[in-house]
């Protein structure tokens, strides 16, 4: 279709609104955030111009750093976690099988729940006195398997970290499912002519094919894990003893429990470009161009 | 193109003068003033009902001039609310604030009205003791309504008879015996839960470091005359510590949370629970047989503290916004002296809430209630999160479940609390 002079102003203003919109409310905050981190600032009183220091604070604040490194550990688990199993599903899935819709229902159901929800649930299921993975194995006589699942510092993280990724299994299923049925099914009759055994046509055409796909998923992924903060936040608070802290839930109980708002935009700005560096380093990794 | 942007223009004329006139309708029409209260009365408790009570009948006595609308936000997310909106100047007339250090952010922020103008109503009703909770620098800003008291024990008398003790434990000694015979008995001693990981330090440190170091303690370390490191209260965080050890929590307590724990208490699984006040509406109302359950004050642990006090803090305060002025200051006063009247007390005694005025007991009253409402009589000890920094508060929660689970020695917090105690004052 081709743009006359008169349709370029309509669609000018067409899109106006929806660039105030997001002009208000998230690029003009993100720079408001970059603002307050240079300040001293408890949210009521005058603020207090106090340069880098808030910076150089969180550079020497350890509780900070044990969130960052617990937030990789999200990171690494959800990528290596939702990613191929999401992926292994879906190839599964991709035949023609009765009942597709059910499953395919079914996988997605966990992204639809409120996280609220999953977040209560899976802590009755983690319970140490009547949760159902303990109650199982004391069951079938494993005693000494069960443990205090999100009250022992050394399983919190490994529980949280299976409860997201049995949230998000499903969206990327859903997005997997939708790359592998576009594959032209000329492709595949070809290859099935040629001799090819299964496994080498998953791994020789259909991976290769729905790449693209899979380096969207992950960079999804990492930008989701990033941003952790509702299920943690009901779950555990971060603890016990700070060993589910993430950044975004240090960075809210440093703002609104602490009420250092400063210190917390400071947080957030470094949110801001570790995210930025990580999602740009792994795109070169994968073989993108970076941004 | 002009004549879209005449229309986007007319619209957004359109759109404002139709906001404009909404406000012009609600102050100016008619003489009603319309006053706003926040509050965190959402759920279904017979306190709130009172409090609810009482601002309808004022609006029906005053239908012709005063109007005051209650706008309710779930508690826990009350106070976050409530500072994001204050940083952006947008409080409502009147709100629900909390005393002691949880004004004084709102204070040094010029946020709230002083109320002294119209102190005279409460003068000699309410004790100066308790009245100045919710003051700062010699300016009243909010009127008590309650008095929550934050460490009792609450118990079932046949577990602990069935234990071998005619009454409940004096010593903390005695105690640590009764918590060894219920674990051998299979019976959980106490039940905890302290996801939220306030409850250890407000139940349970604000009194038993007071027994350890007395009341002038906590006031002369935060002004920098004391510090944390002060063996007494050494001693009390290892009473967490040593709790923890003789396992006398149930084994999920840092994974549930306050309401949770009292369902193990109220199903009789667990012997005791220590609580606050509010918790004595919550077990009225989930225990069948009610003269089973006895409360009782923190056993003495030795040490320099007044063993008859119980810390706890004034509350159900309502303050008013800075910006208020004219006619609806003069209605807003008006309305704090109705509401914090005779009537609202005797409410909230017939709801189990300890009040800080003498209010005349029937026998329609609860044993557990009048009990007590009398520990109050002995004095009141600082609660340990009313009067800490907010840092402090975050460092000792965190600090107290870290012991718990043996990732933190009781020194360690305390030096770590000195710490920041010092940088604090810089």
């Amino acid at each position: 279709m081709q743009l006359t002079g008169k349709s370029k102003a309509a669609l000018i203003i067409g899109l106006l609104p929806a660039f105030l919109i997001y002009t208000v409310f998230a690029i003009y905050p993100i720079f408001q955030s970059f603002y307050y981190s240079f300040m001293e600032w408890d949210g009521f009183s005058e603020m207090e111009f106090i340069g880098l220091q808030n910076f150089e604070n969180l550079f020497q604040d350890t509780l900070f750093w044990n969130s960052v490194g617990n937030n990789i550990f999200v990171v690494i688990a959800s990528v290596f976690g939702q990613i191929p199993i999401a992926l292994f599903i879906a190839l599964l899935l991709n035949r023609k099988i009765k009942g597709l819709k059910i499953f395919r229902t079914i996988g997605f159901l966990p992204v639809v729940l409120s996280t609220v929800v999953i977040s209560l649930t899976w802590s009755l299921i983690y319970n140490t006195k009547n949760g159902m993975i303990n109650e199982i194995l004391r069951a079938v006589g494993l005693d000494f398997l069960a443990q205090n699942w999100l009250g022992d510092t050394k399983w919190s993280m490994v529980a949280v970290c299976i409860t997201v990724i049995w949230q998000f299994v499903g969206l990327y299923l859903i997005i997997f499912l939708a790359a592998l049925q576009n594959i032209p099914e000329e492709v595949m009759e070809a290859a099935k002519m040629d001799g090819a055994s299964e496994w080498v046509t998953t791994w020789k055409i259909t991976i290769p094919m729905i790449w693209d796909t899979i380096i969207v998923a992950i960079i999804l992924c990492i930008s989701g894990s990033l941003r952790t903060f509702d299920l943690i936040y009901v779950m555990t608070h971060g603890g016990p003893s700070h060993s589910t802290d993430v950044m975004a839930l240090y960075m809210f109980n440093e703002t609104f429990s602490n009420l250092k708002y400063g210190y917390g935009s400071a947080i957030s700005v470094f949110i801001f470009f570790f995210s930025l560096i990580l999602i740009g380093i792994v795109k070169k990794v994968l073989g993108q161009k970076f941004i | 193109m002009k004549k879209l942007g005449v229309l986007v223009l007319s619209l957004l004329l359109l759109f404002l003068t139709a906001c404009g006139g909404g406000e012009e309708k609600a102050s100016g029409e008619g003489k009603v003033t319309e006053l706003t209260v926040w509050n965190d009365w959402t759920e279904n408790r017979p306190e709130y009902k009172v409090y609810k009570d009482i601002i309808a009948k004022f609006n029906e006595e005053n239908k012709d001039s005063i109007h005051v609308k209650i706008e309710s936000i779930p508690h826990d997310q009350y106070e976050t609310k409530l500072r994001t909106q204050a940083a952006g100047k947008q409080l409502p007339d009147m709100f629900r604030v909390w005393p002691g250090a949880r004004i004084q952010p709102l204070v040094e922020g010029k946020a709230l009205l002083p109320l002294n103008e119209i102190l005279d109503t409460w003068e000699g009703k309410i004790p100066e003791g308790i009245m100045k909770d919710y003051a700062v620098d010699g300016k009243q800003y909010a009127i008590p309504a309650n008095i929550s008291e934050t460490s009792l024990i609450y118990y079932h008398k046949d577990a602990v008879k069935k234990a071998g003790f005619e009454e409940f434990p004096k010593t903390y000694d005695e105690l640590k015996e009764l918590i060894k015979t219920l674990n051998d008995q299979k019976v959980t001693p106490i039940a905890l839960g302290n996801k939220s990981i306030w409850p250890l330090q407000s139940v349970y440190i604000s009194t038993i470091a007071d027994r350890f170091t007395g009341s002038e303690f906590l006031p002369s370390t935060l002004s920098g005359k004391g510090s944390f490191t002060d063996e007494n209260f050494v001693k009390a965080l290892s009473v967490v510590e040593e709790l923890a050890k003789l396992k006398a929590f149930n084994e999920d307590f840092n994974t549930i949370d306050e309401a949770q724990s009292r369902t193990i208490f109220n199903s009789g699984e667990a012997a005791m629970h220590f609580a606050g006040s509010w918790a004595i509406g919550p077990i009225l109302e989930g225990i069948e047989n009610i003269d089973n359950i006895g409360v009782a004050p923190f056993p003495s642990f030795g040490g320099e503290g007044d063993t008859a006090k119980i810390s706890g803090a004034a509350g159900g305060g309502i303050a008013l916004n800075a910006e208020l002025s004219g006619k609806k200051k003069e209605a807003a006063f008006k309305f704090l002296e109705y509401f914090y009247g005779d009537e609202l007390y005797q409410g909230l005694a017939k709801s189990n809430i300890v009040v800080p005025v003498q209010v005349e007991m029937d026998d329609s009253i609860p044993e557990i209630y009048q009990t007590a409402n009398g520990f109050a009589q002995g004095g009141l000890a600082p609660v340990y999160d009313a009067t800490l920094t907010p840092e402090l508060t975050d460092m000792i929660n965190n600090g107290l479940q870290s012991i718990t689970i043996g990732e933190k020695t009781p020194k360690e917090l305390a030096e770590e609390m000195q710490k920041e105690n010092e940088q604090g004052k810089k």
